[in-house]
């Protein structure tokens, strides 16, 4: 198995790329002149190929974007974390049954009994940046934390709760 | 006027009308432009909406001028040095098996010399359109053998070039060897000096016509091909390589890209014309009389296109689908055989060719893309050894327990 893509031209149409897939398939990518994309799946048998896609400029960028990670809609995902150097950013929903809701910050000791800090609260009757200690935390918040990625798991213990499913 | 420009409107809905419905069925468009001239035209009862075919001439020579404006655009050596010299070789031999059952078929007919040469490029030559379109709509650009198949059509559009080149002299009506000569020569001549243009030229070519808006470079690089067309046939070159290497020229500057962009809605339009006119001078009545050489035309080709097929896929180290997929493919006929048609009918050539020729890219351009479509079915009653293939069951051989 390779990573290596073949590459070929394709007089008066385009170029041709090929890229083998762990099954003894491969991946057929198709650049025209004009900007269209052609997508094949050839199975093992080369000859005829299993699938079969084309697509505009666009939609082939999109489809890129998609194949390489970075592509994503943040509606979409809840939660999820981002990592600069050794600091970790990450938000997360409480619910109803967390040991952090309707308890104030500094009732719950965040920052001393998990070395995370709750830098924002987001809900929908606004958002609160920088938090007073006094602030009490409600179900359906979304908190956004800072601190080191071995933190997380005692804040999500204490403050989140375990995972109900 | 107005009547004119109903036929002309007429021509143009009739022709696309008429090949939407082939579209549906995933036929290509050229054969449809020419029925709709046939049924449209004065050969058949019904509406005629143009009586005399005189009166489309110069849009169809203007369809003709642009088709090989577009393909001298498009036209790259680098294409050709880039894929090596395998496929120089695999397009040589579809050459030489075409052109000379070409050849041979034209002088069997004994319609005279001039006419065999014509019959040999418009029995021999495939139609790129077709072919090209073919790849993309059966979906098989990713098949292995589909650069063999590009690579053949760019080769035939090589040949189709010089051949154009020299065709002019040999059917125009000089007498004696010294006018012939004198002929030549001067074609030559004007060949060299537009060759030398795209070669060192093109950047001073560039700057005239490059003009930054749209609008401004359609018309200047529509002057400089139908010019070229004009000047070509004063010289005694044909129009259609005169447009070729004008679009040779412009392919070298820096416009080249927008100018393929600009051309193809123009050459569409007018090409279709030209399919149509060409459709008009056709009489059906004809049609009997060449039926016969038709025949054994299609079965020539079809032939000659197999056999090109096998040998090339086996040159190239492919199965017995891809030379069928290789050898049906490419047997479309089309533009390139109208155009050789009109040529031979404006030299006043055997009358015969015009009928000849509509007929047999009429089967030919409707045939080639059905036969490759199922072209699997085809491929199996291809002999395996024929390819170098071992038998597809295992007959107790060694050879079948070998390690390939």
């Amino acid at each position: 198995m390779s990573n290596e893509i073949e590459e070929l031209e394709l007089p008066g149409i385009g170029r041709r790329y090929r890229l083998a897939g762990r099954d003894g398939g491969s991946a057929v990518v198709v650049v025209h002149h004009s900007g269209r994309r052609d997508l094949y799946v050839m199975g093992a048998d080369a000859d005829t190929p299993q699938a079969t896609l084309a697509l505009t400029d666009r939609q082939a960028r999109t489809l890129g974007a998609v194949l390489s990670g970075a592509y994503f809609t943040p509606a979409v995902v809840e939660e999820m974390e981002a990592v600069i150097g050794d600091i970790l950013i990450d938000w997360m929903t409480l619910r109803a049954d967390s040991p952090g809701a309707d308890r104030s910050i500094a009732e719950l000791e965040i920052r001393r009994r998990t070395r995370m800090t709750v830098v924002a609260v987001a809900r929908d009757a606004g958002t609160i940046i920088a938090p007073e200690p006094t602030e009490v935390l409600r179900a359906g918040d979304r908190l956004v934390v800072v601190g080191r990625r071995e933190d997380l798991a005692a804040f999500t213990r204490h403050v989140i709760g375990a995972a109900s499913g | 006027m107005g009547e004119t420009l109903f036929a002309v409107g007429g021509a143009l809905l009739a022709a696309g009308l008429l090949a939407r419905l082939g579209r549906r069925i995933g036929l290509p468009t050229i054969p449809f432009f020419m029925v709709a001239g046939i049924l449209f035209g004065p050969g058949t009862p019904g509406v005629v909406l143009v009586e005399e075919p005189e009166d489309l001439e110069l849009l169809a020579a203007l369809g003709l001028v642009l088709l090989l404006f577009h393909l001298g655009l498009e036209f790259s050596l680098d294409d050709l040095i880039g894929g090596g010299r395998k496929l120089l070789a695999a397009g040589a031999v579809y050459l030489v098996l075409n052109i000379g059952g070409g050849l041979a078929l034209g002088f069997a007919l004994g319609w005279g010399t001039r006419e065999a040469f014509v019959i040999a490029g418009a029995v021999g030559i495939s139609s790129s359109a077709i072919a090209t379109k073919l790849l993309v709509e059966l979906r098989r650009l990713a098949n292995p053998e589909s650069r063999l198949i590009l690579g053949i059509i760019v080769v035939e559009d090589i040949f189709l070039a010089f051949y154009l080149a020299i065709l002019q002299p040999v059917l125009g009506k000089s007498h004696g060897l010294g006018d012939a000569a004198l002929e030549f020569g001067k074609a030559f001549a004007f060949l060299m000096l537009l060759a030398a243009i795209a070669r060192w030229g093109a950047r001073w070519v560039g700057k005239v016509v490059d003009a930054s808006d749209d609008e401004l470079l359609t018309v200047c690089f529509v002057g400089v091909a139908v010019l070229a067309a004009g000047v070509a046939e004063e010289f005694g070159v044909s129009d259609a390589i005169g447009a070729f290497m004008a679009g040779l020229i412009l392919a070298e500057t820096s416009a080249h890209e927008r100018i393929e962009r600009l051309v193809l809605p123009l050459r569409d339009a007018f090409a279709a014309l030209f399919f149509f006119a060409f459709g008009l001078t056709v009489d059906p009545s004809d049609v009997g009389s060449v039926a016969l050489p038709v025949a054994v035309a299609v079965v020539v080709s079809l032939v000659l296109n197999l056999t090109a097929g096998i040998i090339t896929a086996r040159m190239h180290g492919h199965s017995r689908g891809a030379a069928a997929n290789v050898g049906l493919t490419v047997l479309g006929r089309g533009e390139f055989s109208l155009i050789l048609a009109t040529l031979a009918a404006a030299a006043g050539l055997d009358d015969r060719i015009g009928p000849f020729v509509a007929e047999y890219v009429l089967v030919l351009a409707l045939a080639g893309p059905l036969l490759a479509s199922r072209s699997g079915s085809i491929a199996r009653r291809i002999p395996p050894r024929l390819v170098g293939e071992k038998p597809p069951t295992g007959s107790g051989s060694l050879d079948t327990h070998s390690m390939r």
